[in-house]
């Protein structure tokens, strides 16, 4: 299956439930973290301690958009139902400067750049571990795309 | 600083395809043939140690080890199951060296296995319920993704990448055990099947059936045995986790030969052989680049240069390395290591190495947070 966008009546679940959320509820995408607030760190993605003090974490938004520093396209066999090819990557995150993996927007696997410019996203693409049509994060084009517009 | 710790016996079966033979049965044979060429018997080893990274999974197997040692005869000593993704077998080595080094015992036995060519292999990751994983990052695009970075920064080249593939396939040939033993061209790397842009099937090693075996013996045991192959470090990292990592200035990979390097008292310019993880072309490529075999971003410019060719001032994987000898995954670390005895043995036949007395064995395993989980070195000298 390729992936659509979000938004219909029939939206399944969130793969990982509140790994991205609305800035403000409404605002655009960002992905979800913790930062501790006895040591400072700041880690993707969120965990019940702190990994270098065990401090116990705030949750925390680390960033709705960055920049690509690499990025593949998949062209075995892909689990979980995801897109024949699909595009992977790791974004530095603007503010908290941490690269981060995850899938990229389908519909861009062919015109990728190291350097390019994405944003968070969240998008019908793929199954969970029980087959369902899920959710997933993803970085997209910073700019709507014409089939977004037209949403 | 207690004993030396010595290479007594090495043992191997074929890698590749190997149906009809069963996970045991190929552990136990790469077994006896340790034992034999040891020239001992299982009665002088002290502890067992056997590693397999997958059976659990494909299988249901557990707790194998004391299955493939009862099988040679070995009951009693004490034996543990090792597994640390591609690195168990050098992960069980490491181990079997500390106890011959720590004096516990005179002699420990390293068997490293997979039977991995059955229909249930699917793909693999680094972990099925790891959030990465279910974000779709299969192990070639963790790879892909670095030799994309690695010709963004440095201007490495695909054809750069692919003569990886095209030296180390060319080393199999002269490989009795490798599963490959057929040379490639330049064209057909490049032509054959995109797996994860920019690597294509030929720059991804082939899974494959196999056992390797080592017995290591202390200084005394050595001198009975006239061994002469000591082990001059065996070293364990694993990753830092640090974010941001930088994918291809890799420090764990750095940090992890420095260590070894100190521990050995040697130097990249003091080694004759060497063998790698080049579980894909990219691989090899960081590789010369963390041991200091060329300035960083110039791994793609060493090879293209034939420098770890056979018969180059460095060569590397003259066993065919993963991308021509296969990759079991339990027994790859172990072989490694086999490869280096031969090798500083001067039993290596056509691919041998003239005048090698210092080899270093690479291995790593595992991915998380953009770094490695496992890696091992090992330093042997003649
Ligand atoms: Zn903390």
């Amino acid at each position: 299956m390729t992936g659509t966008m979000c938004g219909d009546v029939t939206e399944p679940a969130e793969l990982v439930p509140g790994l991205v959320e609305r800035v403000n509820g409404r605002g655009p995408y960002a992905l979800v973290g913790s930062r501790c607030p006895d040591c400072g760190a700041t880690v993707f993605p969120s965990v019940v301690r702190c990994p270098y003090c065990q401090g116990q974490p705030l949750r925390q938004g680390v960033g709705a958009a960055g920049s690509l520093y690499t990025y593949t396209v998949v062209r075995t066999r892909a689990p979980f139902g995801l897109p024949e090819p699909y595009a992977v990557g790791y974004v530095d995150l603007d503010g908290s400067g941490l690269r981060v993996f995850g899938l990229i927007d389908p519909a861009m696997a062919d015109e990728l750049t190291v350097g390019q410019r994405v944003e968070v996203g969240l998008m019908r693409l793929g199954v969970d571990g029980q087959g369902r049509p899920c959710l997933r994060p993803v970085f997209r084009s910073e700019h709507p795309t014409a089939s977004e517009v037209g949403r | 600083m207690s004993g030396e710790v010595y290479i007594a016996g090495i043992g191997s079966t074929a890698f590749g395809r190997q149906p009809d033979v069963s996970l045991l049965e190929l552990a136990a044979e790469a077994g006896r043939r340790a034992l034999a060429d040891a020239g001992i018997k299982p009665a002088d080893v002290g502890i067992g140690f056997f590693a397999n990274a997958l059976a659990g999974k494909l299988f249901g197997d557990l707790t194998i080890g004391q299955n493939v040692f009862a099988a040679l005869g070995m009951s009693r000593l004490p034996i543990a199951n090792v597994e640390n993704a591609c690195t168990s077998g050098s992960t069980a080595f490491y181990l079997a060296c500390l106890a011959v080094r720590a004096g516990e015992v005179d002699c420990a036995m390293v068997i490293g296995a997979e039977k991995m060519c059955v229909p249930q292999l699917g793909l693999l990751s680094s972990g099925d319920s790891e959030l990465d994983t279910l974000l779709g990052l299969v192990t070639p695009a963790s790879f892909a993704m670095r030799a994309r970075r690695h010709m963004a920064e440095f201007g490495t080249t695909v054809e750069q990448l692919a003569q990886v593939s095209v030296k180390n396939r060319s080393h199999g040939v002269l490989n009795a055990l490798a599963q490959f033993r057929s040379e490639v061209s330049l064209g057909e790397v490049l032509a054959s099947p995109m797996i994860a842009d920019p690597l294509t099937r030929f720059q991804s090693c082939p899974i494959a059936d196999g056992a390797s075996a080592l017995i290591v013996c202390s200084e005394s045991m050595a001198r009975r045995l006239g061994a002469r192959i000591t082990v001059r470090a065996a070293t364990l990292s694993t990753g830092n986790y640090d974010n941001p990592q930088d994918m291809v200035r890799w420090r764990t990979d750095r940090e992890g030969v420095e260590k070894a390097y100190e521990i050995a008292g040697v130097g990249p310019a003091d080694l004759d052989v060497i063998e790698c993880h080049d579980a894909f072309t990219i691989a090899e490529i960081l590789h010369y680049e963390a041991l200091g075999l060329c300035p960083v971003g110039e791994g793609g410019r060493l090879v293209a240069e034939g420098v770890t060719a056979l018969g180059g001032s460095k060569p590397v994987n003259v066993s065919g390395g993963l991308l021509a000898r296969g990759h079991p995954v339990g027994a790859t670390g172990v072989e490694q290591i086999v490869e280096l005895t031969r090798q500083l043995r001067g039993n290596a036949g056509a691919r041998q190495v003239h005048g090698a007395r210092l080899g270093l064995a690479h291995c790593m395993g595992g991915d998380r947070a953009a770094d490695t989980k496992s890696m091992t070195v090992a330093v042997l000298a003649a």
